[in-house]
């Protein structure tokens, strides 16, 4: 015969029926866990969209790279008509104004006059 | 969608199954919140991930990562705290106090240093011992409350009064040796893992496990005839 305390053995039987205590969670135990972590989860940082520099808050405000690329080739042939103007601009100039209008940027006359000056 | 469909399932299973007999099988159909969560969380996305992970999901705004936590870890939590307090209210407090501070530290939890589980088994041990210690000042008569409230059966009752009985003798213990116990006897856990939950050594452990059981085995011993241990045991 085997000497074990009766003691211990009143105790083991006591944790093994511990041991089988299982226990389900209420619906509002669980409903008050996910309230909590509804209440303390940090703010989604997925959606969050970075700060924009001024040249692309510029962009934005222009309606993107298609509409600076119009806004570019206007300006660009606004320009070039008034260096060149083609002659039907000219001649209209002259309707409306009675004379014939040309404007040069780079009056090769002036520089000519200049040398003959200093050439003088 | 959780929220509607309780009360919905709650309804059909009290207004419905007129003249069935109330099986354990149609006693399902009052669907609880955690088979809810379970079948709504199917296909569930985090199958086969990690706790950790899940919890990172949690602190970069997943809902669906609360809920499955919520699922795999509040069952444990609230059989832990149940063993160690033998008291379904109490138990019930702690395992919401103990997910509420997994909720707090998610945002700074560290890969690599501690587990989930392991984490948890600490938090509960320390918040059952919290209160427990607040109990020895207590008669044992006030805190031995049913944990059922409609007890039907002698033998329930007098399961619940031992359970209550080995939970107050517990507190009697100091709560090193009470959480020692704890772990090892009413978790089953291994001696590793508990020294691993307690951040002790394994030596430690066998020393507090050794001391609580025959501390517990004494304070146990002058309550044998009122928990009916009297009738079982021969002479």
């Amino acid at each position: 015969m085997t000497m074990t305390n009766p003691n211990d053995d009143m105790l083991d039987g006591l944790f093994a029926q511990a041991r089988k205590t299982t226990a389900a969670p209420s619906d509002d135990l669980t409903a008050r866990v996910l309230a909590d972590a509804d209440a303390m989860q940090p703010q989604s940082t997925a959606v969050a969209t970075p700060q924009m520099g001024l040249w692309a808050r510029m962009l934005d405000t222009l309606g993107g790279w298609p509409a600076v690329g119009s806004l570019a080739t206007a300006t660009v042939v606004g320009i070039w008509v008034g260096v060149a103007p083609p002659s039907s601009v000219e001649d209209m100039t002259a309707n409306l104004l009675g004379d014939q209008v040309s404007v040069t940027l780079f009056s090769t006359d002036l520089l000519f006059e200049e040398e003959v000056l200093f050439d003088g | 969608m959780v929220n509607a469909a309780v009360p919905a399932a709650r309804t059909g299973a009290d207004g419905g199954l007129a003249g069935v007999p109330p099986t354990s099988a149609n006693c399902h159909t009052g669907l609880s919140w955690l088979a809810l969560l379970q079948m709504n969380a199917s296909p569930d996305p985090f199958v086969g991930a990690p706790d950790a992970a899940l919890l990172v999901a949690y602190a970069n705004g997943d809902g669906q990562a609360a809920r499955s936590l919520t699922a795999r870890l509040l069952p444990r939590v609230l059989a832990q705290a149940t063993r160690m307090l033998g008291n379904q209210t109490e138990a019930e407090d702690v395992a919401q106090d103990a997910m509420m501070r997994l909720w707090k530290i998610a945002p700074d939890w560290r890969h690599g240093e501690a587990q989930v589980s392991t984490w948890l088994y600490r938090v509960v041990a320390n918040l059952c011992t919290d209160r427990l210690r607040k109990r020895r000042g207590v008669s044992l008569d006030q805190v031995a409350e049913p944990l059922d409230a409609a007890p039907s059966v002698t033998a329930q009752m007098q399961t619940q009064a031992r359970m209550t009985a080995l939970s107050d003798a517990l507190a009697q213990l100091p709560e090193r040796q009470a959480q020692a116990v704890s772990l090892r006897h009413l978790e089953g856990l291994a001696n590793p893992e508990i020294a691993q939950i307690m951040d002790i050594s394994v030596r430690s452990v066998e020393s507090l496990t050794a001391r609580g059981k025959r501390a517990l085995a004494d304070i146990m011993a002058g309550r044998k005839a009122e928990l009916g241990y009297d009738d079982d045991e021969p002479e």
